[in-house]
């Protein structure tokens, strides 16, 4: 592999990040184009995805073009993960991670993006609907932190892929309670689940991306 | 040598459920059902919660080459793993690392992350929701909408009428009960005339007919005619979402 992989982005949304993430563990040279979101649904970037979202990426060493973080981040993988650090090649984890991956893309994804929504930006406030999304959301958390009681990562006692999909959106949390649950209080409900955020956290792809990430906004 | 396939599949008649028995049937895997009744929170008791932790349908367990059993949730995962182990002359899947297998893939993410997370809140505020917010009804009915014309401009341009390449793939069953499912989501597929012409291709296929009535009859089309019969099922429904909220809000 020489030539940098294109990954279309944002600055502020998490999906986008969670691919450079997976890129800066394994090395891989890439170029971080952000594109505006009023551009996502207009015809030069359409014809890269047709859904009109980011992330999507371009890797001119095998010529495809590919979209969704989850699909993005499995190809990665395949292609350039020969030795397996980020997942496992064997039964029965290598499924289990695929497994955790779809949970993060369907099951914590949307409806962390919709409590963000209700939560945030949404006037006039409609408090049932602020109620669904995060009591959602706290549902997801519950169970990650009931399923992590006494593991360090989510598959095989290694971090893979599965962990790494959870971590630009759950670093959002804080923000998303913010007036719900204070950050104590998250420790204290969900003690497993933040000693693994804080795990992933301190790695030195997902600081350096946390960065990149606050120096685009 | 491990006895296999040894397929369990833990399920409700939901378009997330039957992804999985049409899957097991396009492939002629023989499987066992096991029901879930969300009316009574099954999903729900600590048995369950052993195979999925998230509490939700479908899962499924299986006996590997090397005798030990696998436990497997999300749909989308148990498609991937179904195809992976079992689809060696490739009838709905392509082998690993051709473009259409990526392809697959990239649609596969998009009904799980997209469609089917959407469609489900436009359900939701449509039909199960405690109070009408109009706001959002129209947030998530037209989301679902825009979604439908991504892939209904995706479909004119396929030559073999399916998602992906020149067959039917896991991504087009995937997709399947919740397209064939719009109205309840307040969506019209006549909007969407190749959209609406796949979901009765994919009708047409025997898999599909065997696979959409597990583990109960599949009332979906006859459901879209038959207003009584829609607020029935609404009303059923509207009890077990409140309560599986409640219960999971007590955690
Ligand atoms: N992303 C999951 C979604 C599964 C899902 O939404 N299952 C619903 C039935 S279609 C369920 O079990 N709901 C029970 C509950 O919410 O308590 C998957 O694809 O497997
Ligand atoms: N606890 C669920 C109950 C309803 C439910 O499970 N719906 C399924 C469909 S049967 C759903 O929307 N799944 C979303 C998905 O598949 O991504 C909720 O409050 O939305």
């Amino acid at each position: 592999m020489s030539k940098p992989i294109i990954v279309y982005g944002h600055d502020t949304g998490p999906n986008p990040w969670k691919v450079a993430i997976v890129l800066e563990e394994l090395n891989i040279p890439y170029d971080y184009k952000i594109v505006d979101m009023a551009d996502m649904k207009k015809p030069p970037f359409e014809a890269i995805n047709p859904n009109g979202r980011v992330p999507a990426i371009t890797d001119p060493n095998t010529g495809i073009t590919l979209w969704e973080s989850g699909a993005i981040i499995e190809y990665l993988i395949d292609t350039y993960d020969k030795e397996s650090v980020l997942t496992f090649s064997h039964f029965p984890e290598k499924y289990h991670v695929k497994q955790w991956l779809f949970f993060q893309v369907s099951g914590q994804g949307p409806y962390f993006g919709q409590a963000v929504w209700f939560q945030k930006f949404h006037e006039p406030v409609v408090p049932s609907a602020q109620e669904r999304y995060t009591d959602h959301l706290k549902r997801v958390l519950g169970v990650l932190d009931k399923y992590l009681d006494g593991k360090e990562y989510l598959v095989g006692n290694k971090c893979t892929i599965a962990d790494l999909s959870f971590v630009t959106w759950d670093m959002m949390v804080p923000w998303i309670l913010e007036g719900d649950t204070d950050a104590s209080q998250l420790e204290k409900h969900y003690p497993n689940w933040a000693a693994w955020h804080q795990r992933l956290m301190q790695r030195p792809a997902v600081l350096k991306i946390a960065q990149d990430k606050q120096n685009a906004v | 040598m491990a006895n296999r396939p040894d397929i369990h599949l833990y399920t409700t008649q939901t378009p997330n459920g039957i992804k999985i028995s049409i899957t097991l049937e396009e492939l002629g895997l023989p499987y066992k059902v096991t029901k879930i009744d969300i009316s009574k929170n099954t999903q729900k008791e600590p048995w369950f919660l052993e195979i999925n932790p998230n509490g939700r349908i479908p899962a499924l367990t299986d006996t590997f080459s090397d005798g030990k059993t696998i436990r497997l949730f999300e749909s989308g995962s148990i498609q991937q793993y179904l195809v992976d182990q079992y689809d060696k002359d490739y009838k709905i899947s392509y082998p690993k690392g051709t473009r259409e297998y990526y392809e697959t893939n990239n649609w596969l993410f998009f009904l799980n992350a997209g469609v089917g997370p959407m469609q489900g809140q436009a359900n939701h505020f449509s039909r199960y929701a405690p109070e009408r917010i109009e706001y959002g009804v129209n947030r998530y009915v037209n989301e679902t909408r825009r979604l439908y014309g991504v892939l209904n401009t995706h479909l004119e341009k396929s030559t073999s009428g399916y998602l992906v390449g020149d067959k039917c793939t896991i991504a087009d069953i995937a997709h399947w009960g919740w397209v064939t499912a719009a109205f309840w989501a307040g969506v019209d597929i006549e909007e969407f005339p190749a959209l609406k012409a796949w979901d009765d291709r994919m009708l047409a296929r025997p898999g599909v007919e065997k696979g959409r009535h597990v583990p109960d009859p599949h009332r979906m089309k006859e459901l879209s005619k038959d207003p009584a019969a829609i607020k029935e099922h609404a009303e059923k429904s509207r009890a077990w979402v409140q309560q599986g909220m409640a219960a999971d809000a007590k955690k």
